[in-house]
């Protein structure tokens, strides 16, 4: 905000010049508008909405704060978290990656069918899968000693593959991402279904299942009036996918905030011209930034699988990315690059996560929920220009 | 129990203060989460769960899961940590079936799963129609005809469209069709199999391509009677979509027993159709979680199996009334 935009009362001096003095109520309201603008720039001004949204909520919907059902916010938080982590780093160099979705299905059908306990041959045997990696006994990891890390390591090691197809296509054949990873969501998500023939790959072992599902520390508020506390009582406080979340997203954030590729990434994001003559890999930069975001989504499979207890070449498919890149543009991620926390993401899942579950207890339908969180992230665009103009502001 | 017939005799009956269900003493919650309500078969059942629920003084939370899987199980999750009393589920397959079943008991809340089985059946309610006998029954039919038709030693071309084989229900189809087909294996050529998905635009994308491939085809049976009006738009430009009693007749079958399929029946275009009884899946699945509900039993594990039967031009006369899409058709389901 300028001088000159505020109210004020002149003052005439000898000379002929003339001081501005603002009045009493000009000054309250510069303050007021200053104190919005620096909430609207802050880091964690998404959470405060989310806890606004929250706290208001309550009185309409009191199940909203009841153990449970923030156990469920919670659980529901960490699979989507760790595929957005990926996600802040590609939008953040002003590209976007529309193939996280297949890469969770096709990354979800590798673990499964090398990972699967036993294999049907009713269901399966138009697979091509089945007869060359599956078969009745499971897949050729199942029971194995170092099976399950070799099984997760695959997993990745498809995510890391694709990531890096779609950076070498952006960095050195000069195609845009939108394109290129639109191929991507199309040609995996089809090779992933073919695979299968669009079956899903269970029983997969209960080590894996864990990482999915697995509770470490459970609690249970209240009194024990019973002999048995109904395990519905019992509520979910630190689980597997929440430490592999918290893990993913903390390497993240040390990797974009504290390390040289991370001032990289911003400095492609912001000019990309710019950042060559500055002598910054931009080529490899831009390759490493959709590997990590592939590589998310593969981590991202092993959570929504484990807790599906199945491999689903369809995981993936739908409303994720809107649900993905929704939660990673809320947050306060720019779409035009240059600009992204992985604690924004954090705070933009927290509240995506939140959003849904609100709806859904208000008992709206499925169109409903799309259509308010369509809504929500068009907001979110529209904030993202604001913000990115009132900084503007500030820094000249 | 007096088993739910129709909606109107339903509604009529809640009227007059017949008791259609075993009703908990106190009104329950009940969460009705089903993955999408694209066919009529689908939109019947919806109708049929909810409105009588609601007759009955309960309360209905409805979750739709848009056929995501995950969406489902959050969904379902969402309303165990609501505290519903129990849930009714139409689950998107097999599979996350069974891992949604194994949630709710895992919470101690009762569920019963409506005509979609888990492919693990030893936990929950699950209603299920007896696909295997039901479609055998309506092949029978179809093999019948061919046969009475065909020319001595003549061998005939079938196919058939094939459901997502994720789900079982699909599974029960195909094997009674082959059943049914391997019953005269000599007169029949190897079935053409076309994959659905349980799609529509699937079927159409891989019909088109059986029949341009195979256009001597004598018999078809569709794994779901939402696929009569893509086999039409497949059939009719080629000339393959006559009633019956007209040259180039193909007899043609499926399975569900909606109000298009009665229809069809009717104008001669469709054969025989295996019908699921709708009504008394409802009534089974409703009696059953209320109950389990009113005894406080948190895990019921029970196969409910709706034995259905097959409406064929022959027996349409007297079995018409039986076919719940016949009863939509008569009360102008198709007209709306």
């Amino acid at each position: 905000m300028n001088e000159a935009s505020t109210t004020a009362v002149g003052t005439a001096h000898r000379d002929g010049a003339t001081t501005v003095a603002p009045s009493r109520a000009g000054l309250v309201g510069e303050r007021l508008r200053r104190r919005a603008a620096d909430l609207l720039l802050s880091d964690y001004f998404i959470l405060y909405v989310s806890l606004a949204y929250f706290i208001i909520l309550i009185p309409f919907l009191p199940t909203l704060s009841n153990p449970a059902n923030l156990a469920n916010i919670l659980s529901n938080m960490w699979p989507l978290l760790v595929v957005a982590v990926g996600q802040t780093f590609v939008l953040t160099i002003g590209g976007i990656d529309l193939s996280q979705g297949s890469v969770v299905g096709l990354a979800s059908v590798v673990g499964a069918a090398l990972l699967a306990t036993a294999g049907s041959e009713a269901v399966m045997a138009n697979a091509p899968l089945w007869g060359l990696v599956l078969s009745e006994q499971g897949g050729p990891l199942a029971g194995l000693p170092r099976g399950l890390a070799i099984g997760i390591l695959a997993m990745l090691l498809t995510g890391l593959l694709i990531g890096a197809l779609n950076g070498v296509s952006v960095a050195y054949l000069d195609m845009p991402p939108f394109m290129v990873t639109l191929v991507g969501l199309i040609v995996i998500g089809a090779f992933a279904i073919w695979l299968t023939q669009s079956e899903n790959i269970r029983p997969l072992p209960d080590s894996y299942v864990q990482l999915g599902k697995g509770q470490i520390v459970s609690v249970y508020l209240g009194e024990q009036a019973e002999p048995r506390i109904p395990r519905r009582e019992i509520h979910a406080f630190i689980t597997y996918p929440m430490l592999i979340a918290v893990g993913v997203a903390l390497a993240a954030h040390l990797l974009l905030s504290r390390s040289v590729f991370g001032r990289y990434v911003y400095a492609v994001g912001s000019n990309r011209r710019a950042a060559e003559i500055s002598g910054v890999p931009v080529k490899r930069v831009i390759v490493a930034v959709f590997m990590i975001s592939a590589l998310c989504a593969a981590a991202g499979a092993i959570l929504y699988s484990a807790r599906l207890e199945a491999g689903r070449p369809t995981l993936g498919e739908g409303a994720f990315l809107l649900d993905v890149i929704g939660a990673v543009v809320i947050g306060g991620t720019s779409l035009f690059g240059g600009k992204g926390k992985i604690i924004w993401t954090c705070f933009g899942v927290l509240f995506f996560v939140l959003l849904s579950n609100t709806l859904n207890l208000m008992n709206l339908s499925s169109f409903h929920i799309d259509m308010v969180k369509g809504g929500v992230i068009l907001a979110a665009a529209m904030l993202d220009v604001w913000r990115t103009r009132l900084l503007r502001e500030r820094t000249t | 129990m007096k088993p739910i017939t129709t909606l109107a005799s339903a509604a009529l009956a809640a009227v007059a203060g017949v008791p259609l269900l075993a009703t908990p003493a106190t009104a329950a919650t009940i969460c009705f989460a089903f993955q999408d309500l694209e066919t009529e078969f689908w939109v019947a059942g919806h109708t049929a769960i909810t409105q009588t629920l609601e007759e009955e003084g309960h309360t209905v939370i409805e979750r739709n899961a848009n056929e995501d899987a995950n969406r489902q199980l959050e969904q379902v999750r969402d309303c165990v940590a609501q505290g519903v009393d129990g849930i009714i589920i139409i689950p998107q397959d097999g599979e996350s079936a069974v891992t949604i079943v194994k949630e709710a008991q895992e919470n101690d809340v009762p569920i019963a799963v409506f005509n979609r089985p888990p492919s693990d059946l030893s936990r929950g309610i699950i209603v299920v129609a007896d696909n295997e006998t039901i479609a055998e029954q309506a092949v029978d039919f179809l093999v019948e005809q061919a046969l009475a038709e065909a020319e001595d030693g003549q061998t005939l071309q079938p196919l058939i469209l094939v459901g997502d084989l994720g789900d079982p229900n699909a599974v029960g189809r195909k094997n009674g069709f082959y059943n049914a087909i391997e019953k005269h294996a000599d007169r029949f050529e190897t079935p053409i199999e076309v994959a659905t998905e349980w799609d529509a635009a699937t079927a159409l994308a891989n019909l088109e391509a059986a029949v341009t491939a195979n256009p001597e085809i004598d018999l078809i049976f569709t794994s779901s009677d939402f696929l009569f009006p893509t086999i039409r738009s497949v059939l009719e430009p080629r000339g393959m979509w006559q009633p019956r009693g007209e040259p180039g007749h193909v007899l043609l079958g499926g399975l569900d027993g909606d109000a298009t399929a009665c229809q069809l029946i009717k104008e001669g275009f469709v054969d025989a159709t295996g019908v699921q009884d709708l009504y008394f899946e409802a009534d089974a699945a409703l009696t059953a979680i209320l109950e389990a509900i009113e005894q406080g039993e948190y895990q019921p594990n029970e196969v409910i199996e709706d034995p259905g039967f097959a409406l064929t031009a022959d027996n349409l006369g007297e079995r018409e009334m039986d076919m719940w899409g016949c009863v939509l058709l008569a009360e102008g389901f198709l007209d709306r």
